[in-house]
């Protein structure tokens, strides 16, 4: 097209240009969000100035009046204050957080063991394995978490086969007289790590170690890089940081005792070690169990999503078939089941809400019954979605980092 | 074309055995393992469910765990529903039958129709799931449901009726699909109602269908083929209105609803609702102009961060205040918006999941015909991308589905609550919790399990047909 046609070409009127319809439809669209946004806002903040309701955060720092559950004498961690009635409201979300964490920790690690041996076992050549690993994944992934839930909150925990805390069955480390295991159908005992002293000096210790282990397996994957040595990276790492954890043990004085779960005298409580009350148990282990299934299956898709060619090919390499799965198989079926088992750990963590059901004090039961305590409820609701927002990024920041170091480079 | 079929290795059973049993040392310990376990295993769950369980809690509240506390004056309501729901079932299957048939006529390719059976043998957790029922029903002297078996009985027959509709000729094979949605619509409304402002559903699906079947082929300019067809659907919608505003016969709500009935109703309703949105959102996201591009993919992301608890509670406690002051809204609704908003982000992804996996050259291709992007978007994108998402969807579904239990913990009487109003009947406080959990975790999986294998099947086909 030459100079002069263009020139003739008129502009389409106004109403058919696309570069002033494209303006005209953004400016719009934000024009009917806003107004929208302001309407509810303003009908909001009218509604509570009518009825009375305080729209600041000042709650924060008001008592809770209410005793969190299992929390007589919870740690507000990392400070070192006990919470009671008394204590802040601001004290219990930090509890409620430190509570969604812990459920939400001990439930992926049982969610991937199990998931993981559900998914290869459904790939497995004996039958009666693979039915059962098949049974397991459709019962589980199709009742609704919160039901597993309940069942094992009360079904299993509480009205089940476990006796009341006064007659706890012991479990003793032989020889001793210490409880290794503590159960009924209150809580569950394990061994625990208690602190005894200042321990500011063992965190920075330990620290610097793991920068320094760090750095370690950076210089081995270097040196097997460039001179084709054998790195055995984890071994220096673990090594590296058992030693340090001696030492910073050392240096700061002890500051770190055992602490072996007993009953108390009267028998009515148990004292010492890491206890964990019977919503920790239902929560952790009906979640487990239920992304379970999902991680099983997930396992397995990507198994099976390796080319078969793959096999063969190591196959012809005359692999074993230990070498055949380590070296060939694995590593490219966890390149596509990372993203999505990651995915599930993240509605693992979002699912961890629903121990309000069996009155496991994490974030959301503690806001519910905040709000029925009269706290106010806009600013309660918005602190706990932006708990789990946080929590959502920072999984999702991890996906990324580890997607990005596991996905083929594309050249 | 003559394929012979593969050779079957007919295995003698103690090949069999030693084949998938015992292949070697590994698999042999695991077995010898596993069949005590099993026995063990086995034995306990026959001792629960057929001799030690008091299943007496969930036989004498069967009433309650279907329908809650809804008026049991008003019961023949939600007979009448089941009965207009498997109708728009049978009709929806037989005119999908048939429309593969010619699919499949039209490609040369052999095909037999798919049975009615053949459905219902996919559906076996479901059968499973009405057979329980039909056994506690049966052995209740108190009377659960009136007349199960009538029931059971009149549905299958209407299902049956409704299959016929694959015999309709090929050039009605979109009023199968308009009676399906008609009678899908009726079941939905014999509950709610059929009072003034419900006329839109059906006003809506009846007056698209009449601007595009409107003839209209004997009018020269194009404009004025436009209006008369909107001519033709804004008469259709008047009739309609005019019907409803003629019948005017007030139903229940769903804030009266509850049990099975409510749970299986609120997450149809809100996967129905959220699906429009969910399409915005996800044509937003892919929008080319930045603002309306940042704005949905903020919701989206925001939505998808946060547990669906969080937003039922913000319907519980902050939904009212946001909206002028007297306006009330019942629970069940705060609870229907916060789910809908929810799933609209999840709708969101999966559509765009299928627009993204659409081919660039199929816009391509309508811009090369100088087609207008509208255009482009809904006669060639958005047909091929929903017809694709169509699996997921139903998986979406079934987690709505599975969610719909956390209702429970804002005090709204779904299937799960049920159990909280059982317990605290004075004949069994404290008693049969395991029982009662069971059923109910039965029911929700009869469900689920029936739909997941559908979308299955679905998934297969599509990967097949691709």
């Amino acid at each position: 097209m030459t100079e002069t046609q263009t020139r003739e070409l008129a502009r389409p009127p106004f109403w058919r240009d696309i570069r002033v319809l494209r303006i005209v439809g953004q400016v719009l669209a934000v024009l009917v969000v806003f107004l929208v946004g302001r309407w509810l806002f303003s009908n909001l903040i009218d509604n509570l100035n009518r009825v009375n309701i305080s729209t600041s955060f000042d709650f924060l720092s008001g008592p809770t009046n209410f005793q969190i559950p299992f929390c007589g004498e919870c740690w507000v961690i990392p400070f070192q204050s006990r919470f009671n009635p008394r204590s802040p409201v601001w004290e219990m979300t930090v509890v409620g957080i430190k509570n969604t964490f812990l459920a939400g920790f001990f439930g992926v690690i049982l969610a991937s063991v199990v998931g993981v041996i559900v998914g290869i076992s459904r790939l497995s050549e004996n039958w009666l394995v693979a039915r059962l690993a098949t049974l397991y994944v459709e019962i589980f992934r199709n009742i609704p978490p919160l039901v597993i839930i309940i069942f094992f909150g009360f079904a299993v925990f509480t009205f089940g086969p476990f006796p009341i805390l006064a007659e706890s069955w012991e479990l003793k480390v032989p020889g001793t007289d210490d409880n290794f295991l503590m159960i009924n159908n209150d809580r569950w005992g394990i061994p625990g790590v208690s602190q005894v002293g200042e321990a500011l000096v063992f965190f920075i210790v330990l620290l610097v170690v793991l920068i320094v282990a760090i750095l370690i397996w950076r210089w081995r994957t270097r040196v097997f890089e460039q001179i084709g040595e054998p790195h055995h990276r984890v071994l220096w790492f673990i090594g590296v940081v058992v030693v340090g954890l001696v030492v910073a043990y050392l240096v700061s004085g002890a500051p770190f005792a055992m602490s072996w779960p007993e009953l108390t005298e009267n028998r009515r409580n148990i004292s010492g070690g890491f206890q964990m009350n019977w919503g920790f148990m239902a929560l952790t282990v009906a979640l487990g169990l239920y992304t379970a299934s999902h991680i099983g299956e997930i396992i397995r898709g990507s198994i099976l999503a390796v080319d078969h060619g793959q096999s063969e090919a190591a196959n012809a390499l005359a692999l074993n078939a230990f070498q055949r799965y380590r070296f060939v198989v694995l590593p490219q079926s966890m390149r596509i089941a990372v993203p999505p088992t990651i995915n599930q750990y993240l509605n693992l963590v979002k699912n961890t809400s629903l121990g309000t059901a069996v009155s496991y004090a994490e974030i959301t039961a503690l806001t519910k019954t905040s709000i029925g305590n009269g706290r106010p409820a806009v600013q309660s609701i918005i602190i706990m979605m932006a708990v789990y927002l946080s929590f959502s990024l920072i999984i999702s920041l991890i996906l990324n980092i580890i997607n990005r170091r596991i996905q083929l480079v594309a050249r | 074309m003559t394929t012979a079929a593969p050779p079957v290795n007919q295995l003698t059973p103690l090949e069999w055995v030693r084949k998938n049993l015992f292949k070697n040392w590994w698999s042999g310990v695991l077995t010898i393992l596993l069949i005590p376990l099993i026995l063990v295993l086995g034995y306990r769950a026959f001792l629960f469910f057929f001799v030690n369980g008091q299943w007496e809690a969930v036989q004498r509240n069967l009433t309650l765990f279907m329908i809650g506390t809804f008026d049991r004056e008003m019961e023949w309501r939600i007979y009448s529903q089941i009965l207009l729901f498997v109708l728009a079932f049978g009709i929806g299957l037989g005119t999908n039958s048939a429309a593969v048939q010619d699919r499949a006529e039209d490609a040369g390719l052999p095909y037999e129709r798919s049975s009615v059976l053949a459905t219902v043998g996919r559906m076996w957790s479901l059968v499973v799931f009405l057979g329980i029922l039909l056994w506690f029903a049966s052995t209740d002297d108190v009377g659960g449901l009136l007349n199960p078996f009538l029931l059971i009985g009149a549905a299958v027959a209407v299902l049956l009726v409704g299959f016929q509709a694959f015999r309709f000729p090929r050039r009605l094979r979109s009023a199968g699909w308009l009676l399906t949605a008609t009678f899908l619509v009726l079941g939905f409304q014999v509950v709610s109602g059929f009072d003034v402002g419900g006329w839109l559903p059906l006003g809506l699906t009846y007056g698209i269908a009449a601007y595009m079947v409107a003839p209209v082929g004997r009018f020269e300019a194009g404009w004025l083929r436009i209006v008369m067809r909107l001519v033709a659907a804004v008469a259709v919608v008047a009739v309609i209105r005019t019907i409803y505003a003629l019948v005017d016969s007030p139903g229940i709500g769903w804030d009266e609803w509850s049990g099975l009935h409510l749970t299986l109703m609120v997450s149809a309703i809100a996967i129905v609702l959220a699906f429009p949105l969910g399409l915005l959102l996800a044509l937003g996201r892919r929008s080319t102009l930045p603002a309306v591009r940042i704005m949905s993919t903020m919701y989206i992301e925001v939505i998808r961060g946060v547990p669906l608890i969080t937003l039922l509670f913000m319907g519980q406690f902050i939904l009212g205040f946001m909206l002028p002051a007297g306006t009330d809204l019942s629970a069940v609704s705060r609870a229907i918006a916060a789910m809908t908003l929810f799933t609209a982000a999840y709708v969101a992804e999966i559509v765009r999941g299928g627009l993204q996996a659409l081919p660039r050259g199929q816009t391509e291709a309508g811009q090369a015909l100088g087609l207008a992007p509208p255009t482009i978007m809904n006669r060639i994108v958005l047909p091929q991308a929903l017809r694709a998402v169509i699996p997921a969807m139903v998986g979406q579904f079934i987690s709505l589905f599975k969610d719909s239990s956390l209702l429970f913990i804002i005090s709204i009487v779904e299937f799960l609550r049920v159990r909280s109003l059982v317990h605290t009947q004075p004949d069994f406080r404290a008693v049969s919790i395991a029982e009662t959990l069971v059923f109910v975790a039965i029911g929700y999986w009869a469900f689920a399990f029936a739909m997941s294998r559908e979308s299955q099947r679905l998934e297969r086909r599509l990967r097949v047909t691709r």
